[in-house]
Parts: C-alpha cells; structure tokens; sequence
C-alpha cells in the first residue's frame, strides 16, 4: 500500500461545477431570444452583417492581442463572444460592416485587453466599444433602418412625412421623437407605443427593441442564479424616479431605447459593477438615474451607455463601502 | 419553537452521508501499536511522562505540561512504551510521538468515576480540573482544551450550554451516529459541562438532515432533570461553525476576535459531551473516539470507534482495504480538512474521520471575474475577492483592515469560485501573515 501518492491541495477539496466559460455560454445563451426577435423585426439582411461582424471581431482582436503580447489565448472562455454579441446588439440595424469590425476592435483592446484581460477591465467593454463608436460616427450610429411595415413617421418642420420605401426606411427612434416633441406627439402617432416597445416590433438598435424577449433570457439567468436581482431592479427604480421627476411617463422610459438591455445584461456586468448589495444599489440606481436624465436633460436622445459607464468609474469608490461586519452590530 | 436565525451566505455542497449515515458505530479492535503525537491539541506541546520501556495502563496519563491551554494525554492501551521519536503527523508533517506496544494484559487506570450526588456537589473550578485530568478537548475538530473554555474569566458570566451536533462537513457521520447510539452519556457529560461553566440552560443543535438523532435526543432531553432544549438546525453549511451555530440557535453575534462567552455562551461538540460523560460513569479518560472513513474508495465505509494513536493503514485493511487507489487522503472532512501524503498518520483528538477520493479534476484556474459569488456566500460578510488582490500584492495591512482576521475558513468561497480560484487559502496566508507581523510588531 505504500506505494500510493497522494495529491495535496488547500482545503476545501470539493469545488462547485460552475466556471466562467459556462456562465459565459449561459449568458449567451439568454440573449439568444432577443438576437432572433431582432433579426425577425429587422431582416436579416440588415442585422446580421453588424452581429457577425461584431463578434468576428471581438474574437479576432482577443486572438491578436494573445498573439502580440505573447499571453494565453483566452477567447474559449466566451468572455469575448458575450461582448461581441452585446455589441452587435446594440448597434442600428443596416449600419456598415466596418463599424462593427471597429467597435469590436475598441471594445476589446481599449476596453479589457488595455487594463489586463477578463475581470480587470474596469468599464463595460461593450459599452466602451458603442460609446467610442457614437462620438465618432454620430450619424452611423443614429441612423436607424426598419421594416416599412413599423417604421415612424419623421417630423420637419411641423411636417409629417410618412417614410416612403418599397421595405427598408430610415427612421427615428421612439426616444429621438419624443425627446422632441413630447411623449404626447408620439402616442398621437401610435396609440399602442407601449405595447409595442414591450414587443419589439419598433424601430431601435438591434437586439434592445424587445423588452419582452429580453426580459425571457434576463429571467433564465435569474433562475439559474447566474445574476442578481438587485442593479437590474435599482437601474428600474432610479430611472422612473428622474422621469416621475420630471413629469415623464415612467412605464414608457423603462420600455424605451436600452434601458432592459443595459439594466439586464451591461449595468449588471460582473466585472464593472460592485460587489456588497449595498454598493450595487447605489450603482444601480445612480446608473437608472443618469440614464434618465441623459434621456431628459442631456444632449443625447439615448443615456443608457453613459449613464452605466459613468457609474463603473467609481465602482472601486463604491467596493471601499464594506458590508456590515459579522459580531458588530448597527450604532 | 425557539427564536432563530438563518446566517448570511453559506453553501450547499453534496453531503455523501449516506455512505455511513445508517451504519451502526463498529468496535476497532485494540491495535497492536498505538502512536501518540505530543500534540494533538490547540496550544502548548506536552511533555513525556514516561521513558522508554516503561509499562503502562490503559487510560494511565503519559504526557502533560505545565501550561493552561493544554489538555494531558493518556495511554489508550496497556502496554509497554517501545519509542518516543519522530513520526508522521496528521497535521504537522512530523512531530514528536510516543509510541507503545499492546502487551496484551488490558489492564486498566480507572479514576474520577463521579455519583450522581458529586456530580451535583461539585464546584464548577473541581468539575473543571477533573475535564483537565481527563485529557479533553474539542472533538469537533479544532481540538481546543475543554476545561479552557468551560473557565470564564472572572466577570464573564455563561446563560448558555450549546452542544453541536450540527456535523455540516460532508462524508462525516460520526457524531450523527454517536447521538443515535451513545445519547446517555452525552447527557451526563453535557450536564457537567454546564455546571463547570455556571450555564444555566442547555441547547443541543443537529441539522435537520439528521431527524432520527433529533429525535433520540429530544426523547431524554423531555425528562432530563437540568434544563435541556434541541434546536432542529437548518442543513447549511458551515452551520457547524461555533459562531454560526450561536447566531442561529441564540441570534446572537460574536464580536470580531471573540469568543462565545462574549456572548454569554459555551459550545462543545457533541462527542466530547460523550467522552465526558463516559469519564464520570466509567473511569476512562479521553483514550478513544469515533471517526467516519469514507469517500468513494473504500470497500466498505465505515463508522469506527478508535483508540488514539491507531494508523489509518490499519483502519483502512479493516475497511476492506480500497477498491480503487484513492487520488487523495483528506483528514477531516472535504471542506475543512488537511491532505495526507501517507497512511502512516495516527488518529489523533481531532481526527473526526478519513475521506478518500478517486478523482479529483482539479478545476481550470482563471482571472477573478468579479461575479460576487464569494461574497454572496460568504458567512462573515467578507469581500474573499478582495482579500486574494491584497495578498497577490502583499498588502497584508489592508487586508487586515478589509476584516481578513475575521475569516473563519469554513471554504464556501472557495466551493462557489466560478474561477477556481483557492480563495479561502489566500486569506489562511493573509491571516498567518498578520499574525506574523503582529508578533514582530510586539502588539
């Protein structure tokens, strides 16, 4: 018997089966519904050069990066795919292959790759990517193609004209319409805009028009306790306070633009976002918040990707707030 | 039903305690040698009080020091001391041993056997230097003398006797199968537990995946004459954790560098209520102890019941031997425990078992991805993630003030890390480095 050899390791000896590529996969897997509705509403001619390419790219600048710094090649742990997917999802349908090949490019290198890979990036890549992509190619970036079928009306000069196109059109964006005009207008315009923006056949980014097929994938993670419910909930809240503040309809911002999509699957990134339940409120809200009153006050119709990547820069101020301490009790 | 706390975070890892769960306690026979380390406790080594090639009793005290924190140590067989010399430890690679050899005679050393009226006459400073004559220490593992913590300091009054019986380590059953088949004497070490420490009410804890000990229990404890209550605990882990076990029975917290009785409370663990109890009904010191052997590599698992200093090689031929090589030797359970790297190893007084494991797919290590899981399930309320970047870093200072010393190391971060990242051992560095400059610092 003595020719037995043990292993020796730290206790504990038994690990959970959960590892990062799994809940990598798994958060790709829950975005799944909202890339087919996307690409059911859009066409897939318009939606699925931006999604591929997206994603290309973003494996393709991880590989380069491995390559030119001599590091692990790290693109199986899905990390790049689940950033590449959300990128995709959130660019305009139709918008050139290029952007899609740049964004991926600025949201890997610039935005995790530059601070040392997974789990040290401190902004959300995606959003990195998408931001970079908007100040620079503004009007790429706001111009928005869809079906005739759902397309809204565009307004100049006290003038509607009814967007005219055999299938594609180019459209504004529920947001960009009422930013201008007021929610008012753009319920005289369609009576049903709730419902619809609960659905998804409404002209926006890819992936984030369809609050419902979202919210399926939001909710599997959610059971399968991948995320929490907490910055998603507070992302809500703190939104719906600056619009009941400001006298808004507080239903149609949550519904509106990217506010499923950034609160559920990019405020609650796990990298950029606190850790104790504490810090992640904060978070949360404060993230809902500026979204809000980028939407209401700022220059943008849309505040989603600064409102998050605002709050993930002072996410190691908020981590320094340490839950309470075991045996002390509240003074 | 009493008032209660669920504790923050926790895991629920696979408990494998069927294996042993329903096996009745097995007699290991009295084995040819027994190998005694000269420390098998918390605190200050001992001493030989014999020589080589002396005869001695069984239960007859070979080992001592002239120190509080210390509990003596006593020959689990009669025999005649052949060696003391370096051998293999469980814990502490090699460490001075006594070892002697069974002459067969079986002669006994019977002393403090205690009636029921000096059981009730006694003052609790003679109840606590009898438990110190009998060797005792905490049988839950972490084998810390008894007669230390049933000695509160002057101003410090006790309310509460806990009893653990929580056993929240998977694979082990030992404790589950002495509260089944040994309660009697547990009730007389328990009563004279709460008289050495002045407490005035007694709570037994068990998980509530051990409803049969729950009930044999609850049964005595109905007409047992000091006042007894059982906690039916929820099946958590580290339930077993004195400080978890007193926020969720009493809902109260030990502050941070506390000890129960800062919290007016006592906790023993089960089997050492039963070593007691067995000390004043029949004589015998702390020589023996039950211990599960289990895992998915023995024959037949089993529940044994001990001397001290018998090598796990022995007790693994009586198991059957193994069916399949195991990859790993645990001592204690797979949360907790220590790895071997022989079976040469006696059982020593924390030894609650043996868990042997065929494979181990060791789990692909990544970068912290920041997922929250460590401090979600963490019972302290840490932030484990942070504590690995300050030791990474060494920056043992902030890891001082991020609480690391509050880490009790029960592993739960470690089991959830999606990352396979040994938290928990990062933050066992992190302490033993604080320690370390705490004492260069002369605080």
């Amino acid at each position: 018997m003595n020719e037995l050899r043990f292993i020796q390791t730290p206790a504990p000896h038994f690990k959970s089966p959960v590892t990062v590529p799994k809940i990598m996969f798994t958060v790709v897997l829950a975005l799944i519904p909202a890339t087919i509705g996307g690409i059911y509403f859009f066409g897939p001619n318009l939606t699925l050069s931006p999604l591929i390419f997206s994603i290309l790219s973003c494996l393709f600048f991880e590989w380069l990066d491995g390559k030119i710094f001599k590091k692990p090649i790290t693109i199986t742990d899905g990390s790049a795919l689940v950033t590449g997917l959300l990128l995709g999802l959130s660019l305009p349908p139709g918008s050139p292959f290029w952007l899609s090949i740049a964004g991926g490019g600025i949201a890997i290198i610039l935005g995790k790759q530059m601070f040392g890979g997974l789990g040290q990036n401190i902004f959300n890549p995606a959003l990195v990517g998408r931001a970079v992509l908007l100040i620079s190619w503004p009007n790429l970036v706001t111009t928005w193609s869809a079906k005739a079928t759902f397309a809204f009306p565009i307004i100049e000069q006290g003038l509607v004209a009814i967007p005219q196109g055999v299938d594609v059109v180019t459209t504004p964006t529920a947001l960009a319409i009422s930013k201008e005009y007021g929610f008012s207008v753009l319920s005289q315009f369609e009576p049903n805009i709730l419902w619809r923006l609960f659905i998804g056949n409404i002209p926006g980014s890819i992936g984030e028009t369809s609050a419902f097929l979202l919210l399926i994938g939001f909710f599997l993670l959610l059971g399968l306790g991948i995320v929490k419910w907490d910055i998603p909930l507070f992302f809500l809240v703190g939104l719906s306070s600056i619009a009941l503040i400001t006298g808004q309809n507080p239903l149609y911002h949550i519904l509106a633009g990217g506010a499923i999509i950034g609160a559920c699957f990019m405020a609650n990134d796990y990298t950029t976002s606190p850790l104790a339940l504490k810090s992640r409120i904060i978070f949360g809200f404060g993230a809902g918040a500026l979204t809000g009153i980028i939407r209401i006050l700022g220059g943008y119709p849309e505040g989603v990707t600064f409102g998050i990547l605002i709050m993930n820069a002072i996410v190691p101020l908020l981590d320094k707030m340490l839950p309470r301490q075991f045996g002390v009790k509240k003074i | 039903m009493m008032k209660g706390k669920v504790f923050h975070g926790g895991i629920h890892p696979p408990t494998f305690k069927e294996l042993t769960a329903q096996k009745s306690i097995k007699k290991f026979p009295s084995p040819e040698k027994v190998y005694l380390p000269l420390l098998q406790h918390t605190g200050t080594p001992l001493q030989p009080l014999v020589k080589r090639g002396e005869v001695v009793k069984r239960g007859q005290k070979i080992a001592d020091v002239d120190a509080f924190i210390a509990a003596p140590l006593h020959s689990p067989i009669a025999g005649k001391v052949i060696a003391i010399e370096e051998w293999p430890h469980p814990t502490r690679g090699k460490f001075g041993t006594i070892i002697i050899e069974n002459n067969g005679s079986q002669e006994d050393e019977i002393a403090g056997i205690l009636s029921s009226e000096e059981m009730e006459g006694m003052d609790p400073k003679s109840i606590q230097n009898w438990i110190r004559e009998g060797g005792f220490v905490g049988l839950g593992g972490a084998a810390f003398p008894t007669h230390v913590k049933v000695s509160p300091p002057s101003g410090k009054k006790i309310d509460t006797l806990l009893i653990n019986g929580a056993e929240c380590e998977p694979f082990i059953t030992c404790d589950h199968r002495v509260m089944i088949e040994r309660t009697d004497f547990i009730f007389t070490g328990a009563y004279l537990l709460a008289r050495a420490c002045g407490a005035q009410k007694i709570i037994f804890g068990i998980e509530k995946n051990k409803p049969d000990a729950i009930e044999k229990i609850s049964q005595i404890a109905r007409n047992f004459p000091f006042p007894t209550q059982v906690f039916a605990l929820p099946t958590l882990y580290p339930q077993g954790s004195e400080k978890h076990l007193i926020l969720t029975i009493l809902g109260k917290e030990v502050p941070p560098g506390g000890l129960p009785l800062d919290v007016q409370v006592v906790v023993s663990n089960v089997q050492t209520a039963w070593a007691i109890g067995r000390k004043a009904k029949e004589g015998i010191p702390l020589i023996e102890r039950v211990i599960t052997l289990s895992g998915d590599c023995l024959k037949s698992p089993e529940n044994l019941d001990v001397p001290y200093g018998s090598l796990l090689t022995n007790m693994v031929e009586f198991c059957g031997g193994f069916q399949i090589p195991p990859e790993k030797t645990i001592m204690g359970g797979p949360m907790t425990g220590i790895t071997q790297v022989t079976l040469d190893v006696p059982v020593i007084k924390g030894t609650s078992g043996f868990v042997f494991l065929k494979k181990t797919i060791p789990k692909k290590e990544y970068f912290c991805i920041r997922c929250g899981r460590c401090v979600d399930h963490c019972p302290m309320y840490l932030l484990p993630t942070d504590l690995v970047r300050y030791v990474e870093n060494g920056a043992f200072q902030e890891a001082k003030k991020q609480r690391a010393m509050d880490c009790i190391e029960c592993g739960s971060c470690s089991f959830v890390c999606p990352a396979g990242i040994p938290i928990t051992h990062f933050i066992k560095i992190a302490k033993a480095e604080i320690l370390l400059q705490m004492r260069k610092g002369g605080k």
